[in-house]
């Protein structure tokens, strides 16, 4: 504390200055009643080499996900960040700036994620993208809620979206908490049994405000039905389309195949997975959805002396201009970690880009192969193409399997009985660019060892 | 000028890479026909030394509190202590998925739950979540909880949500997005909650009132006991904004006041960095009827067991408590910004019980900076060509103030935005400007407790420099910033959203 208070010990010279004698004085307008008496019924402070012990301590009990062979991704990445990206954007000038409200004095930040937008709206083939989400299930939300804005008044099935029957249940859930609001009606768009998409099924969704599917799936499977969904559903109706950020360096973007909205998890480029956050969600759209969007947009201006300058712009949109009527609530959002996948992306380059996703398409391939060699272990879907994850079928439940190569010290995936209870004979295995050849034996070892304990 | 899009080196400059396992080619197939990418990105081909120069010319072109003074009020821009950023480079939060096994997690879990019970003691709430990822999503989720409370109750006709009109912006968007009406209530003429107002607009359709305390003028809503039971007595529910707990933290709290539910902004009480414009996180509290509806999982303990794997140590197993059936489910997909939780964890650490400090110290600055500006000395008084005159009349205030520049507006036209530009050219970032829209030419200042006597008494004395100088100087401010004053006009009217691309293509 002492270091962080440059005031401490001179409190009395200041309040002396405003004709006041004590602390206590400052809160005179806190009614009694409602004064705390007591003091805070908490530790004492600590010394920052006391609090470094600590957080070693206890930080050092987790598992670091480097540490084994692992093969737990659902929507995070096991990812290698270069070493440049952390060390750039926690410059002091980035880290302890806020909003760019003032442009003149924020033209770093503003001119990076001007940059960050062009490098989304080139990855994923859409003219429009903003400054960040706060993760892929509120990006992918709000672009419901904003194409009902833009499709309502002309959609045959008014307040109504179809959203993909592969979503996993706590981005659906996210999905329903931010539409319910807006009264959308939430309806299944349905997949086939072997996970693609059902395009008889989906004119069930034509007229409708928006659909929401992910490419690649949830379960690792891409798609190529998904590309004949934007004729199905028609112009009128907002195709949204979740996807992989890395899998567009070898995966046609889905702006070439008639989305008009791209979201997805912008976390393998730039942060570690980090328990969960921060990490942030990439929006992207055509210019038919620019007013209605969600989030903060750089745009492009000059100063008065003619200089190329930045600024936020179609602020108008925004709850501090709008209030009750803004398209979002939106106001901090993940620019810090916008702009560590900025720098990551820029250094990667195209053909970065590519080399990276062949990594991870190649682990794919390599892990699915080593594991659907062993007996009584099949792929839920034979004929698929994956990126990053498969599910698995087994000869009983996931959990065991897990536990067992748990005690192998394998993170072996996910159960996916915990999304959908009657997959719970089903594994999700994830993959990234670093797994390595010795990973992969060591999950099959484990897989191979435990199919037989049930066999016993 | 340096532009990322100008790097066009060899093709597969920047990264290096190992080679895919298998070779190229065996990857191939696992892209179906038709799903090909026919042409990769345009992104710019640039090598290391080339980045580490453009970004670090960037940041040079960026102000933050590193930088100097950050007076932004309502942001609560204090200083970000170097040692939470190094702590969040363990690998023990890097480098860990949310959907471990518990047992792979129990230091997260366990940092989790301190974080918990220390917020649920400092706002006398009694459950507390870590799910929202900045303050306005932890109004939008308490809304929501508030809102299924309601329903739970057979009392889906509470359609309507009340907020002062000095409310911040998220407050009645949150609401809004949760398909409430907004009422909102004017201030009374000395800033303050309007109890009058407040009656008239409670009712048997009342589903809450979002209030901050102290208001974003910076005072303590006096009567606020008075406010809560208003609301209360018609069946609505009391939400405390939580943007100016850095005012009150050992003093009072939002349970004392008669509050319902709470959200926290750990990236402004707790110093997470705000990063130009995020990340956050907005954990809220509830006291015990709402707790039921919260986001699930929460963190929670027990007495360790003989046959539990390690812990951290401290004689309690961690594990994720699923908040039940009638949870709202999720606001984010994993457990919130478990990052931002480790850098508040440090940060409270600090200060531990004596988190009171910290708020008398807030306090002490701001009225002391106030008291400076508003009280110069004769020979300053008399350059200087009008004064600015408080937002709102007050003896006392909070841990921020509102200054209204109008007399200078109405003497020679300059206004609050003027002084904002020309503040700039002395190094500071500019306050909050033209917020809270109720105070004309209005700049919010808040100067947080990390700022020395010293700084604000050199900030005081270049405000008043300013205000003593040449109109022309400041309209046309700033002068010495990297670039002038930028027309936002044409920003807006020309939706330049993207750089056009490379310059020679060579795809």
């Amino acid at each position: 504390m002492v270091d962080q208070l440059p005031n401490l010990g001179r409190e009395q010279e200041m309040l002396e200055a405003m004709g006041l004698s004590s602390m206590d004085d400052l809160f005179a307008d806190i009614p009694h009643e409602i004064r705390r008496a007591d003091p805070l019924p908490l530790p004492p402070p600590q010394s920052e080499e006391e609090i470094w012990a600590d957080a070693q301590r206890l930080l050092g009990a987790n598992f670091s996900l480097d540490d084994r062979p692992s093969f737990l991704s659902a929507g995070l990445a096991r990812n290698f960040v270069p070493s440049m990206v952390g060390m750039l954007a926690t410059r002091g000038e980035f880290l302890t700036s806020y909003t760019p409200y003032q442009p003149e004095v924020s033209q770093g930040m503003l001119q990076a994620m001007w940059e960050f937008q062009t490098l989304v709206s080139e990855l994923v083939a859409l003219p429009v993208a903003n400054v960040s989400m706060y993760d892929a299930s509120t990006a992918a939300a709000e672009a419901i809620t904003c194409a009902v804005r833009v499709h309502n008044r002309k959609a045959e099935q008014r307040n109504t979206a179809y959203v993909s029957q592969l979503v996993p249940p706590h981005r659906l859930s996210v999905i329903r908490n931010y539409t319910i609001g807006a009264g959308i009606d939430l309806r299944i768009l349905e997949h086939g049994p072997d996970g693609h998409i059902d395009l008889e099924s989906a004119t069930a969704a034509a007229g409708c405000c928006a659909v929401y599917v992910e490419q690649p799936s949830a379960l690792g499977i891409l798609d190529t039905g998904l590309t004949d969904l934007k004729d199905v559903v028609g112009e009128q109706t907002a195709l949204i389309v979740g996807v992989d950020v890395v899998s567009l360096g070898i995966v046609e973007p889905p702006g070439n195949w008639g989305a008009d909205i791209v979201v997805g998890e912008g976390q393998p480029f730039g942060i570690g997975p980090t328990g969960g956050g921060p990490i942030y969600g990439i929006f992207a759209c055509s210019e038919k959805y620019l007013r209605q969007m969600p989030g903060r947009i750089v745009g492009q201006s000059w100063d008065v002396d003619g200089n190329l300058a930045f600024t936020l712009t179609l602020s108008t949109r925004e709850q501090h201009i709008r209030r009750h009527k803004a398209t979002s609530n939106i106001c901090s959002n993940e620019t810090l970690i916008a702009l560590m996948g900025a720098i990551h992306m820029a250094l990667l380059g195209p053909e970065g880009l590519e080399r990276l996703a062949l990594r991870v398409a190649a682990s794919t391939e390599a892990t699915k192969r080593a594991l659907t060699a062993i007996d009584g272990i099949e792929l839920v879907d034979s004929g698929a193409h994956n990126f990053r994850e498969f599910a698995l079928r087994l000869p009983g439940e996931a959990t065991d399997a897990l536990k067992h190569l748990d005690g192998l010290g394998v993170l072996g995936g996910l159960d996916l009985g915990s999304w959908w209870a009657s997959m719970s004979k089903c594994m999700l295995v994830g993959v990234d660019e670093r797994t390595s050849k010795d990973d992969i034996e060591a999950l099959a070892k484990g897989m191979a060892s435990w199919v037989r304990g049930t066999q016993a | 000028m340096s532009d990322l899009f100008s790097f066009n080196g060899a093709e597969g400059a920047g990264w290096s890479q190992p080679e895919p396992m298998l070779g190229d080619d065996a990857a191939g197939p696992t892209v179906p026909e038709g799903l090909v990418r026919s042409r990769l990105p345009e992104w710019p081909r640039a090598s290391e030394p080339e980045l580490v120069r453009h970004y670090t010319w960037l940041s040079n072109r960026n102000f933050g509190i590193d930088t100097g003074f950050y007076p932004l009020g309502s942001c609560t821009m204090k200083h970000n202590p170097r040692l939470n950023e190094r702590i969040v480079q363990l690998p023990g939060i890097d480098r860990i998925h949310p959907l471990q096994p518990e047992h792979q997690i129990q230091g997260l879990l366990a940092i989790f739950y301190e974080m918990q019970e220390m917020l649920a003691t400092c706002s006398g709430m009694d459950v507390v979540t870590l799910q929202p990822v900045a303050g306005a999503q932890g109004e939008f989720a308490a809304i929501r909880c508030i809102q299924e409370f309601h329903h739970a109750n057979g009392e889906d006709h509470r359609d309507k949500v009340i907020v002062p009109d000095s409310a911040h912006g998220t407050n009645p968007a949150s609401a809004s997005m949760c398909g409430y009406e907004i009422i909102e209530i004017p201030s009374a003429d000395d800033g303050r909650l309007d109890l009058d107002a407040l009656r008239a607009a409670v009712g048997e359709d009342t589903a809450a009132m979002m209030i901050t305390n102290p208001s974003t003028l910076g005072l303590f809503e006096i009567e606020i006991l008075e406010a809560t039971r208003i609301v209360h007595d018609s069946g609505g529910q009391m939400y405390y904004d939580g943007a100016n707990f850095n005012a009150i933290i050992g003093k009072t709290d939002p349970g004392r006041m008669g509050f319902d539910a709470v959200h926290y902004n750990l990236h402004k009480t707790f110093a997470q960095p705000h990063g130009g414009g995020g990340p956050g996180s907005g954990p809220i509290g509830v006291k015990g009827h709402l707790a039921q509806f919260l986001p699930s999982p929460i963190a929670s303990r027990r007495e360790s067991l003989d046959d539990d794997p390690r812990g951290v140590g401290d004689g309690h197993w961690y594990y994720w408590r699923d908040v039940g059936e009638s949870s709202i489910g999720k606001v984010q997909q994993w457990h919130g910004n478990a990052g931002a939780v480790v850098r508040a964890w440090a940060f409270y650490r600090r200060y531990g019980s004596d988190l009171e400090r910290m708020s008398e110290h807030a306090v002490l600055n701001s009225n002391y900076l106030r008291y400076v500006i508003m009280n110069p000395g004769p020979k300053t008084s008399k350059a200087i060509h009008a004064m600015p005159v408080e937002g709102a009349p007050a003896d006392l205030v909070m841990h921020e103030f509102t200054l209204s520049l109008s007399p200078l507006k109405e003497l020679n036209g300059v206004t609050g935005k003027d002084v904002a530009k020309r503040l700039l050219d002395y190094g500071y970032m500019s306050p909050t400007l033209y917020f809270p829209q109720i105070v004309p030419e209005c700049l919010m200042i808040e100067p947080t407790e990390t700022e020395s006597k010293e700084v604000l008494d050199r900030f005081a004395a270049d405000f008043h420099a300013i205000l003593s100088e040449d109109p022309e100087t400041i309209t046309t401010a700033p002068h010495t910033t990297p670039v002038k004053r930028v027309d936002e006009v044409w920003a807006a009217r020309n939706l330049v959203l993207r750089h056009p691309g490379r310059l020679t293509d060579s795809n």
